[in-house]
């Protein structure tokens, strides 16, 4: 999973050790990213 | 029964035409009106592959408004179930819009070029590969060839008589189209003759502006049948009702040999 | 959000003439109801879809 830092920008991993947070600014508020995978979508 | 229709266009037109059937009875009249919504198929894009969507829509709601798309769809070559490859690929600032729909397939085109799909900011990507599948109204309303499909009775109308001369006239208000039955009294046409068809919005619906100072009856003309059919842009009036008689056809000649087993 | 493809009643393609609506009866100052005639909208179910209609892409853009 990639995450997003949303002050600095930054990629971060996701830890699970390390709680919610960037390792960078230590600013706790992360974004997802879209994954790069190709979706299909059916239309309803 | 043996006979034949007889078909008289009052409205050409490319997408919106009116015309009048006569000698045809109103379950078959209605037959050909279900066939032309449920039974014709037309191409619609059905799945979507997003290679990339970064803007404000969800790739949900961008896939239902691309199977709202009209694809033109021409007769014979293709069958229930193939399936056309359209790809799209705009970057922002832009606005991504129906024509920029690149078709595999050079007979299998979006009706029309103006429609916004979504307006894209700056820095925002939207790519994706779609597959368009011929299917019938019956499976999903983006596949229905007509739209605002309808019919009326053909209406005669007929002077009774003079109307009181100091009579308040109240408005006769009557839609659809007019067999003229009464022509030296149409007031606001001066060469109508008898057996014209005049659609009402000639004379604003209202028969005492055709007809001032008298008294009208209005008869149902039996088994003749004004349709009014617009089609979203896959095919021609013309095309949508001949494909939709065909598919009745089929239907019944279907129904005869299932029935001689 | 964007002007709907199609008349949420009668299935009519509006869609088409949105741009030039917008162009002529939202930004120009042409009657929105002549507007209309000239392009085709007929019925007054599409006609809505057209003059109900509000743009919401500025709006939610800053919050991707």
């Amino acid at each position: 999973m990639s995450y997003k830092c949303s002050r600095c920008k930054r990629d971060v991993e996701l830890d699970e050790y390390g709680g919610v947070r960037c390792p960078y600014c230590g600013h706790r508020v992360l974004l997802k990213e879209r994954a790069p995978e190709i979706k299909d979508v059916p239309v309803e | 029964m043996t006979n034949d229709f007889e078909v008289e266009f009052i409205e050409p037109g490319e997408r919106s035409a009116r015309f009048l059937v006569r000698g045809v009875s109103p379950a078959v009249a209605n037959g050909i009106r279900r066939a032309m919504v449920a039974d014709v198929p037309t191409f619609s894009i059905d799945t979507v592959r997003f290679v990339e969507n970064s803007s404000v829509m969800f790739d949900e709601m961008i896939g239902l408004r691309l199977g709202l798309v009209p694809l033109s769809t021409p007769i014979g070559d293709f069958e229930e179930g193939d399936v056309v490859t359209l790809a799209l690929d705009v970057e922002g600032p832009a606005t991504a819009y129906s024509g920029d729909l690149e078709s595999a397939d050079a007979m299998v085109q979006p009706a029309d070029e103006n429609i916004p799909i979504i307006e894209l900011k700056d820095g925002q990507h939207l790519e994706f590969e779609a597959d368009a599948v011929l299917d019938s109204g019956k499976s999903h309303a983006k596949h229905q060839g007509g739209v605002s499909v309808g019919y009326r009775h053909l209406q005669r109308v007929e002077v009774a008589g003079d109307a009181g001369e100091f009579e308040e006239q109240e408005p006769n208000i009557l839609r659809g189209v007019i067999e003229e039955a009464a022509a030296e009294h149409a007031d606001a046409d001066a060469d109508a003759t008898d057996g014209d068809l005049v659609a009402t919005d000639a004379f604003d619906n209202d028969l005492t502006n055709r007809y001032p100072g008298k008294e009208v009856e209005v008869h149902d003309v039996p088994d003749a049948f004004v349709f009014h059919v617009e089609t979203d842009g896959s095919f021609s009036v013309e095309e949508l009702v001949l494909r939709a008689a065909e598919t009745l056809g089929d239907r019944a000649a279907e129904l005869e040999s299932k029935v001689a087993i | 959000m964007m002007i709907p493809v199609r008349c949420f009643t009668c299935g009519n393609v509006i869609g088409e003439h949105w741009d030039e609506f917008k162009r002529r009866a939202r930004e120009g100052d042409e009657d929105p109801g002549k507007v209309l005639d000239e392009l085709g909208v007929e019925r007054h179910c599409c006609r809505r879809m057209m003059v109900s209609h509000k743009d919401l892409v500025d709006v939610v853009a800053p919050y991707q």
